[in-house]
């Protein structure tokens, strides 16, 4: 497969993984600023997803609407969903003779929901989650698309490799703002309903109820979302997926650049393993998960570097 | 009947119209038409909305670029198809494959010992003043000898019904994928319709053109690696390139997938380089190699022209075409069919004026109102003056350009472009027409799918059918 064509495929799976991440941890925090306090504030979301200077970002944290359009909706703003949306579809532009036409009319159709003018005017002025929820199911089916269409070959795999890449991303990011809002102390008890929310986040709430029959303690949510083997969000099952992809990559890929990705992947799956986040304390937990992080953006830029063509 | 469908069509006496002979609906729309006919408008604007989702969704669009995001635009579709009978076809088809035939002999003579102008057929000065004669393709060899591996005849009719070639598209022709794809969206919309009317098929096309591209390579490798390559998702066209790409199973790349080294071209793969053998470029001329032509080009691979002329690439089509789908040597094209063939045309020729000559120049400017005028190297409709709908302050304009330059203008009579049925606002109206059908010259021939892409022009009254200024396009059936 030629180097820039993998690239795109592995972007098309990032940007959608992306957001579908957005998408979900929105659409908690819509809801949660309806059944809260009259002062819920977006800050740390627009912190993460928004390129607003301070000032203004003041004056619309308060302002659900507003901050939905801009999130969402806005084209100016980088990281915003529909920029989101709009780029992966252009890379499945670069690489359309490498996904199937069914991926790609599917990735075409949710470029033209997201400018749809009745999604947009449920997002400024009806029910969001109207929108959310049409949005999220057009990234299911995505999902479902490729998953029942794609040939089994290097196209398939650079699009679970980028997939699982950029959730294990997602799922340490949002784990480590939550840590950040009560200071890391993960034996302290917490307030409940915010880690109710990170889990709904990460479609892990039915999951974490099962496993822990509705005891709610932070370290078993840090553990759901870290080490949890069932659970397709937590961190350590993404790098297990990223290495199965990986490893059917061995025929099509010269072997030193093989084992220059491999010794990477290896070494972060090992070091989330074989950790112990329950018993560190503050700084050490912030560093893990800083490294972790780090860790995945060498990963991604070994994929570049040796895959890609791109140095 | 629906009375609104039809009701009010007025063709033109001086126009021929596909579907009306005067009163009467000829032959080959009869069936069509009895098809249609007692259709409600809502039925039939049910369909045509029906038409414009399905471009829309599967993403049959080009893409303009403004302000950073692009703007997804319909190559515009009209459901009524254009029908050609079988007679008709097969004077088509035998006219262009002869034409192109004589063409392919001269590229080749004109590239190497040009005996047609030792003869005085055509007249050295106007080959060598032509900007589209590349003298790096002298004494190159291509595979099979063959130069215009894929071709787009653009023919019209005028009031008698007569075919008449308008241009020769020996570059890089573009506008196939749209027959397949008007072909994919009228049984969509006219369940049962292709079949009962027993329609050829055009969905050949892309496995004719796969078996020359491989065949390009034999010599060289068992198993070949054909290439498409593009502009890439900025280009107009860039849709074309990948539904080809996709039809025929091979790799689209860029020109940055390309490396040469020592003479031999490779693409650039996630486990290392990987020789190429064949190209189908959709790159222009100028820009394929940067070493030799533009060096600012950023579209094209440096040290392609190279590998090609010591043979160890095949690139479609060959270098050097456009000296002959140039304009004004054009009116030269009977000469050479009789020149290399010893036969009569059996496509006509527009009557063709070159402004080189004085004499032809005094006699266009005195009817200026009556001619159409053209730059020999422009194409896409720009560059040209259509006398009867010019103003006198254009007319001036044109006299001094050609005064300065008159190597490049021709001058045409204006023929009135055959017209057939649009349905445009909920009833059917005449808009004019033309016609493109694709030839693929491969070594074991000419093959044509019968069809082509009709080009409509949607605006009434106007002659310009290019899609860059107004104009749409209908699936073409022909008859079997």
């Amino acid at each position: 497969m030629l180097s820039r064509v993998a690239n795109s495929i592995c972007w098309i799976a990032r940007y959608m993984e992306r957001t579908n991440g957005m998408l979900r941890l929105l659409r908690t925090n819509y809801i949660s600023s309806q059944d809260e306090v009259a002062d819920f504030s977006w800050h740390s979301v627009l912190r993460l997803y928004s390129d607003l200077p301070a000032s203004q970002t003041e004056q619309i944290k308060n302002h659900s609407p507003k901050v939905l359009e801009h999130l969402i909706l806005d084209t100016n703003n980088t990281a915003s969903v529909c920029n989101n949306i709009y780029r992966s579809r252009e890379n499945a532009r670069a690489a359309q003779d490498h996904i199937t036409k069914e991926v790609w009319q599917c990735l075409n159709d949710y470029h033209h929901l997201i400018r749809d003018q009745q999604v947009h005017n449920q997002i400024r002025y009806g029910d969001p989650v109207t929108a959310f929820d049409s949005l999220i199911q057009h990234g299911m089916l995505y999902y479902g698309t490729v998953d029942s269409t794609m040939a089994r070959g290097e196209g398939f795999n650079y699009l679970n490799i980028g997939k699982f890449l950029e959730r294990a991303i997602l799922s340490a990011d949002m784990l480590n703002i939550k840590l950040t809002e009560i200071n890391h102390d993960i034996k302290q008890p917490s307030d409940t309903i915010e880690w109710r929310y990170l889990l709904y986040s990460l479609s892990g709430y039915e999951l974490y109820l099962k496993t822990y029959q509705g005891k709610f303690e932070t370290k078993n949510v840090v553990e759901q979302v870290l080490y949890e083997g069932n659970f397709p969000h937590s961190v350590l099952y993404c790098l297990q997926q990223l290495t199965r992809y990986f490893e059917r990559l061995k025929e099509e890929s010269l072997p030193d650049s093989y084992a220059e990705v491999e010794f990477l992947i290896g070494k972060t799956t090992n070091h989330v393993k074989y950790s112990n986040i329950e018993n560190a304390g503050e700084t050490a937990q912030q560093n893990f998960l800083q490294q972790i992080r780090n860790e995945l953006f060498q990963i991604a830029n070994a994929f570049n570097q040796f895959y890609f063509g791109n140095t | 009947m629906n009375e609104n469908l039809l009701k009010g069509y007025s063709n033109n006496n001086q126009i021929w119209d596909e579907m009306f002979d005067s009163a009467d609906i000829r032959p080959a729309y009869e069936n069509f038409v009895s098809a249609i006919e007692d259709l409600s408008t809502e039925q039939m604007n049910h369909k045509d909305d029906l038409a414009k989702k399905l471009f829309m969704s599967q993403g049959i669009t080009f893409t303009v670029y403004s302000s950073g995001e692009g703007i997804e635009k319909i190559f515009p579709f009209d459901i009524i198809p254009r029908i050609i009978k079988a007679d008709e076809w097969n004077q088509i088809e035998s006219g262009i494959k002869q034409r192109l035939k004589a063409l392919n002999i001269f590229l080749k003579d004109i590239y190497h010992q040009q005996f047609i102008i030792k003869d005085g057929i055509i007249p050295g000065k106007l080959i060598y003043s032509c900007p589209n004669f590349l003298r790096e393709m002298v004494n190159v060899d291509v595979p099979f000898d063959i130069y215009t591996h894929i071709a787009g005849i653009d023919l019209i009719r005028d009031d008698k019904g007569e075919f008449y070639v308008l241009e020769d598209n020996l570059r890089t022709p573009s506008g196939v994928s749209y027959m397949l794809e008007n072909r994919g969206m009228t049984y969509r919309i006219f369940p049962d319709l292709l079949p009962r009317n027993n329609v050829r098929r055009v969905k050949d096309y892309p496995d004719l053109l796969l078996k020359n591209l491989m065949m390009l390579a034999n010599s060289k490798s068992s198993f070949p690696t054909v290439v498409l390559l593009s502009p890439g998702i900025y280009n107009s066209a860039y849709f074309e390139h990948t539904s080809l790409a996709r039809l025929m199973g091979i790799e689209l790349v860029e020109g940055s997938d390309l490396v040469v080294d020592n003479h031999i071209v490779y693409m650039k793969t996630t486990k290392g380089l990987k020789q190429v053998d064949v190209i189908y470029r959709r790159v222009d001329d100028e820009f394929l190699d940067p070493l030799v032509f533009r060096s600012d080009s950023i579209l094209g691979v440096s040290g392609i022209y190279s590998a090609y002329r010591k043979g160890n690439i095949a690139i479609v089509n060959a270098m050097g075409n456009g000296v002959a789908d140039d304009k004004a040597v054009y009116a030269y094209v009977p000469d050479m069919i009789k020149y290399y063939l010893n036969e009569d045309p059996i496509l006509k020729n527009v009557p063709t004026y070159q402004l080189a000559v004085p004499e032809n120049r005094k006699m266009v400017f005195e009817k200026m109102n009556e001619m159409v005028i053209k730059r020999t190297n422009e194409s896409g409709g720009y560059g040209m003056l259509i006398g009867n709908a010019a103003t006198e302050e254009q007319m001036d304009a044109f006299k001094i350009a050609i005064e300065a330059d008159p190597r490049n203008f021709i001058a045409q009579p204006i023929i009135s472009l055959s017209s057939a049925p649009c349905y445009i606002n909920g009833r059917l109206q005449p808009r004019r027409v033309d016609l493109r059908p694709f030839a693929l010259y491969g070594p074991n021939g000419i093959d044509i799918v019968p069809g082509g892409l009709t080009r409509v022009a949607l605006r009434e009254g106007s002659l310009v059918v290019n899609s860059s200024q107004g104009g749409g396009s209908k699936d073409t059936w022909v008859l079997g």
